[in-house]
């Protein structure tokens, strides 16, 4: 026992990798069982699912595609899970994230792709950055629970740019909800063509190999640590918790709102009203999965887009429904939050045969 | 004058599944464990509820599915939270996005339709001309749902329990320190998943009125957050049942506002006025220090 | 015949024998006084006692016959109560709600209230306790709630009545009204257990005294009249502890750390009053004081933890203010009140923690605010020889290691920045008699290589050791000042009482 914990970060890493394998392993399992009880064979489905989207060059995109998102928003939460606040809104920021990106897409005009791309981003980044800066703020100065604040605010956002894509900015001629298709300066550079794999994967992978670093690297990174395992450990240490919290949740924010540009500038070309399938949402069990270190989401994220884009192509041909994944996403939060959850259901079927077994011998003995 | 009339009947309606999810969360608090998958629990009253009365063709039973499968989506934050030791936040989460997520799923297998489930029986009105006659009072309270008058029922009963029976001090201790609380012999455990399970009937209940009262079917994410503002609701009547009451029809009484502007302002903007609403009285109108001592706190062994 | 035996009990814990083998008996109407250092298994034993946790082996005896205790209601069950040292009361409940909850008077299914408030005023009346039943818990001073507790177990019929360091928290004028009403209990049959490390209140009110030393019985029956003091201090230790010995500073220098005209405010109330107190550099200032006399509000203004009301604080001459790293960047180091919840991430490595507060100095990070981690590795493996942290490694969690050494984790930390200031709050609090020595030392060393240390300990005898000069806080008001030996203990605990020996004080004034 203690030659495991000699060292504390290690041990934590092994642990942690064990936890999500397992996690990740019975929610496939508990999949199966879904997938029979709702009528179809288990084994074909994941076949089918697991063959069409790493099968196929266009399978593999789409998996790369679908993780995208879940890459940006899983980083947000898991990088304000590291001061023990709950971003639960990076919907909502994904949202003023996209609609940023898509008007300075639309309406700058003239400039290379080169300044034009990195300009739509950092309006994103700032446009989600300041939404969940704005919580932060309100929990240090009030102590309002960020849950519900984050919560409150994605439905307000979501029927805010709602209205605007209805409204003063709906694009010309439109039937649906959206703005302007932004220029083509703005356009994201697609990986694969004919796919929407672009190039806002890398700029994401590039993101969680810098996060990474912050956090184990810097000053700052130390003190989000620190601030979150024992905050007032952290202040008589001198480090100003306040500003931490705000720091790191708009940093949360900022990559949430990229995570909306990845869609505005990549795969819509524009703002469309209800464009985001609770990307925001998936983002939270994917920062689990990756027992919420930003390189870890790298993996994670993947993992829950080949799902997903397996779920998809399956769907287009067979009637399996694509919210199944949805599920196995939530029975990973929940194994990865309780452990030994797993363990109790793995002895479940030996305690139930050991008490059938009891009951055969009381059955036995009463027989005799 | 009929303009108020139907603005305060509206919001007795509005506030009903506010009401008994509030109440609910109050159990939840009050046996010391945190009431944020309300949402969740709602969810999956709703559209139990749509389906027992689907299967039955009653809406009574399906309002008894709806406050069961409540109550058993609750065990899923229960057993998270006090069994594993699982932070209540999450788990709670989890009780919401898992109905986020299994919903349509249901949805998709049992009905076989997207976004939306067939029509089933429903409740109907309370409609009496003696009652109509009363000046003023009469108005408002006509044509409620017989829903809202167990509601008031069940609430009082909740208060009943919770401040005037021995189970209930018990359970309210706790809520306040279950430490000292396993001191005295009682079984923490037992009295924090009972607080979960009433919560989770109570959001059941909510969430069964939206979908059998209000509307007679499912309809995708029909809660549309209303268990997040019952926790807010919950803080806001500090814990109380009655004071869920009061809070929610406060609540109701705003959410039946919109109807005034309907006309004037795009409706997405007059949507997010209740969620505006919620977000002010989180920032600016909790009182601190009201809630139970002992939320989220285990017994050391 | 005895009322309880306890035979042969045994009791491990992961890694440790907290009990061995133990045999433990009580009389009726008696008060017994379990007597041992920190860590020595009383409260263990008495946990065993009372259900609250199972032996591995041993059997108990209630009245002759065995009993089996699972959990705490099967020990009320038997008339066998409970007073833990954290008083186990909900504070936004009434008295009355506190002491017959669990217990209730009920018509069906309700509570009968009315019955209720009845039977706990004649429960007061009877003992003369002279508190109100409908109070809220949360208005009632710390010795009332420590009645209310005794009220909870009386409530209960209960014949034995075991109290875990019942006086850890109160003024003396409490303690000698809870040892009048003791006494009365016993006079009217009970039986009481008193856990305890304080000699004194063992002389004065026990009828018996059992000693446990590292888990093991070391002296069973032991009458006050016929032991001293030191008697049984050695056979608490086990040895002779020279804890005692002064060892006076040799040099002492300028005025360090001057703080005038001190007031800090809590939730509207003046927790310190209008302090004004200096410390030299090179020497030991020591406050006395029960605690709850201002001490924490004292520690937060001078470390920065709190902003007071109003303060004129001087290092060295310099004027200093603001927030805990001003402090600390100034030279001010502070070895915190609660060691795990203050001092230490127990989730991190011992490495990560012996940098905490000064992981933005230059040597340990850089332009840009990357960490320097070779530098930070070769210093972390320096401090664990310097100071004698035992551990494997240093990447090991702090949370791995005994209390004394997360202490010297602290100690270390703080002690190698060779600071101008030191505030030290119970630096030996929960940490093993060697510890202690070491500890001791440390901070004699660090005085005479010319540091200013401020020190708040409950522990009278501590302060009494190390200060070379001691102040008495009562009530945020510094009320005495002296050098040691110049008021005796009992003067120095009149003084922490609020009251003025005689024939002293006057005539410094």
């Amino acid at each position: 026992m203690k030659e495991k914990t000699m060292n504390i970060k290690r041990h934590n890493a092994k642990q942690a990798i064990l936890t999500s394998v397992l996690a990740m392993v019975v929610s496939l399992v508990l999949g199966a069982i879904l997938l029979a009880i709702c009528g179809y064979s288990p084994i074909e489905s994941y076949i089918a699912i697991f063959g069409s989207s790493l099968g196929t060059v266009k399978g593999f995109a789409l998996s790369l595609s679908q993780a995208t998102p879940l890459l940006f928003t899983g980083m947000a939460f898991a990088i304000a899970y590291r001061v023990r606040m709950i971003n639960t809104g990076a919907e909502g920021q994904l949202y003023v994230g996209a609609m940023a990106a898509a008007l300075v897409g639309a309406y700058v005009t003239g400039l290379p792709s080169v300044v034009h791309v990195p300009l739509c981003l950092l309006a994103a980044a700032l446009a989600g950055g300041l939404v969940a800066g704005l919580v932060a703020f309100l929990k240090n100065r009030f102590g309002a629970n960020e849950i519900i604040l984050t919560l409150m605010l994605n439905e307000i956002l979501i029927l805010f740019t709602s209205y605007l894509a209805n409204g003063p900015l709906k694009a010309e001629g439109s039937g649906v909800g959206q703005t302007n298709r932004i220029q083509e300066s703005a356009q994201l550079f697609r990986l694969i063509p004919q796919t929407q794999l672009t190039i806002a994967l890398l700029v994401g992978i590039a993101l969680a190999v810098i996060l990474q670093l912050v956090l184990n690297r810097t000053a700052f990174g130390y003190e989000i640590q620190i601030t979150g395992y024992n905050l007032l450990a952290a202040r008589t240490a001198g480090i100003n918790a306040k500003r931490t919290y705000l720091l790191t949740f708009a940093i949360s924010g900022a990559v949430a709102g990229l995570g909306g540009a990845a869609m505005s500038l990549g795969v819509n070309y524009r703002f469309v009203e209800g464009f985001s399938a609770s990307y925001g949402f998936g983002g939270i069990s994917v920062a689990a999965l990756a027992a919420y270190s930003p390189v870890g989401v790298i993996l994670s994220s993947f993992l829950i887009g080949v799902l997903k884009a397996g779920a998809i192509t399956v769907n287009r041909t067979t009637d399996i429904p694509v919210e199944f994944v949805s599920v196995i996403q939530v029975l990973v939060i929940i194994f990865v939050a309780a452990p030994t959850l797993i363990r109790s259901l793995i002895a479940l079927p030996k305690k139930l045969a050991g008490r059938g077994k009891q009951a055969e011998v009381k059955k036995e003995g009463a027989n005799s | 004058m009929r303009l108020i009339i139907s603005i305060l009947s509206s919001s007795l309606r509005s506030s009903v599944p506010l009401i008994l999810a509030a109440t609910g969360g109050t159990f939840s608090s009050r046996s010391g464990v945190s009431d944020l998958g309300l949402e969740g629990m709602m969810l999956f009253g709703a559209f139990f509820g749509v389906y027992g009365s689907y299967i039955s063709g009653n809406a009574w039973v399906g309002l008894l599915f709806g406050a069961a499968f409540g109550a058993i989506s609750a065990m899923l934050h229960a057993v998270m939270h006090i069994t594993y030791r699982v932070n209540a936040s999450i788990s709670g989460m989890c009780v919401n996005l898992l109905a986020t997520a299994a919903t349509p799923l249901l949805l998709n297998s049992i009905f076989h339709m997207n976004g939306k489930s067939e029509q089933v029986t429903a409740f109907s009105k309370v409609n009496s001309d003696a009652l109509e006659s009363i000046p003023f009072i009469g108005p408002i309270l006509n044509s409620q749902s017989v829903l809202f008058y167990l509601t008031i029922i069940l609430v009082v009963l909740g208060w009943l329990f919770m401040y005037k029976t021995t189970a209930g001090l018990r359970m309210r201790m706790v809520g306040e320190n279950p430490q000292a609380a396993s001191t005295v012999g009682l079984k923490v455990n037992a009295y924090k998943y009972f607080g979960v399970a009433m919560s989770g009937v109570f959001a059941g209940l909510g969430g069964a009125y939206l979908s059998l009262s209000q509307m007679d079917l499912f309809v995708e994410n029909m809660t549309n957050g209303r268990g997040y503002i019952a926790v807010v609701i919950n803080a806001f009547g500090h814990y109380n049942p009655l004071g869920a009451m009061l809070g929610s029809i406060f609540f109701g009484f705003f959410d039946s506002l919109q109807t005034v502007f309907q006309s004037t302002l795009p409706s997405q903007l007059v949507m997010m006025a209740p969620y505006l609403f919620t977000m002010l009285v989180i920032v600016f109108g909790m009182k601190r220090g009201k809630a139970p001592a002992g939320i989220g706190k285990y017994v050391d062994n | 015949m005895e009322l309880i035996e306890m035979k042969h009990i045994t009791k491990i814990y992961p890694g440790t024998v907290a009990l061995d083998g133990v045999d433990f008996s009580l009389k009726q109407g008696e008060i017994l006084s379990l007597l041992g250092e920190n860590g020595a298994g009383k409260t263990t034993l008495m946990k065993v006692l009372y259900g609250m946790t199972q032996p591995n082996s041993g059997e108990i005896c209630y009245k002759g016959e065995p009993l089996r205790l699972r959990s705490p209601i099967d020990a009320i069950n038997k008339g066998i109560c409970m007073v833990h040292q954290h008083f186990m009361l909900v504070p936004a409940f009434s008295v009355t709600d506190n002491i017959v909850v669990g217990a209730e008077p009920h018509k069906g299914i309700f509570l009968d209230k009315a019955k209720a408030k009845r039977e706990v005023q004649e429960l007061i009346q009877q003992f003369h306790f002279n508190i109100d039943p409908d109070i809220l818990v949360e208005r009632l001073s710390v010795g009332e709630q420590q009645r209310v507790e005794i009220l909870k177990a009386l409530y209960r019929k209960a014949d034995v009545i075991i109290l875990d360091e019942p006086t850890a928290v109160l003024t003396p004028t409490e303690v000698e009204e809870l040892f009048v009403i003791l006494r009365q209990l016993r006079d009217s049959g009970k039986s009481i257990i008193i856990i305890t490390h304080k000699l004194k209140e063992t002389m004065e009110l026990a009828d018996r005294i059992v000693v446990l030393r590292d888990g093991r019985l070391v002296a069973d029956d032991v009458r006050p009249a016929e032991v001293t003091t030191e008697q049984l201090s050695s056979l608490m230790v086990g040895r002779q502890v020279d804890l005692q010995i002064r060892r006076p500073a040799k040099n002492i220098g300028e005025v360090c750390l001057k703080v005038e005209n001190l007031t800090v405010m809590d939730h509207g109330q003046a927790k310190v009053k209008n302090v004004s107190l200096e410390v030299h550099a090179g020497e030991i200032l020591g406050v006395a004081g029960i605690e709850g006399n201002g001490q924490t509000q004292l520690l937060e203004a001078l470390t920065g933890l709190c902003q007071p009301k109003s303060m004129a604080l001087t290092l060295n001459g310099e004027p200093l203010s603001g927030a805990c790293d001003v402090f600390i960047h100034h030279g001010v180091g502070h070895v915190p009140e609660d060691r795990l919840a203050m001092g230490l991430v127990k989730e991190m490595s011992i490495k990560d923690n012996l940098i905490l507060g000064y992981h933005r100095q230059d040597r340990f990070c850089g332009k840009g605010g990357m960490m320097k981690q070779a530098a930070i590795d070769g210093y972390a493996e320096k401090l664990k020889e310097e100071f004698l942290i035992k551990t494997p490694s240093v990447n090991a969690p702090v949370s791995s290691l005994s209390g004394g050494n997360q202490q010297k984790v602290i100690i270390a930390r703080v002690f190698s920045q060779s600071p101008k200031a030191l505030i030290v709050a119970h630096p030996t609090r929960g940490v093993d008699i060697g510890a202690i020595e070491y500890i001791h030392q440390q901070l004699i060393d660090i005085r005479d290589s010319g540091a200013a240390i401020l020190l708040v300990s409950a522990d009278l005898d501590e302060v009494r050791t190390l200060s070379d000069r001691i102040v008495v806080l009562y009530e945020g008001q510094i009320v005495s000042e002296s050098m040691p030996g110049e008021l005796s203990e009992v003067e120095l605990g009149l003084l922490m009482t609020g009251s003025k020996p005689a024939g002293k004080g006057e005539t410094h004034a």
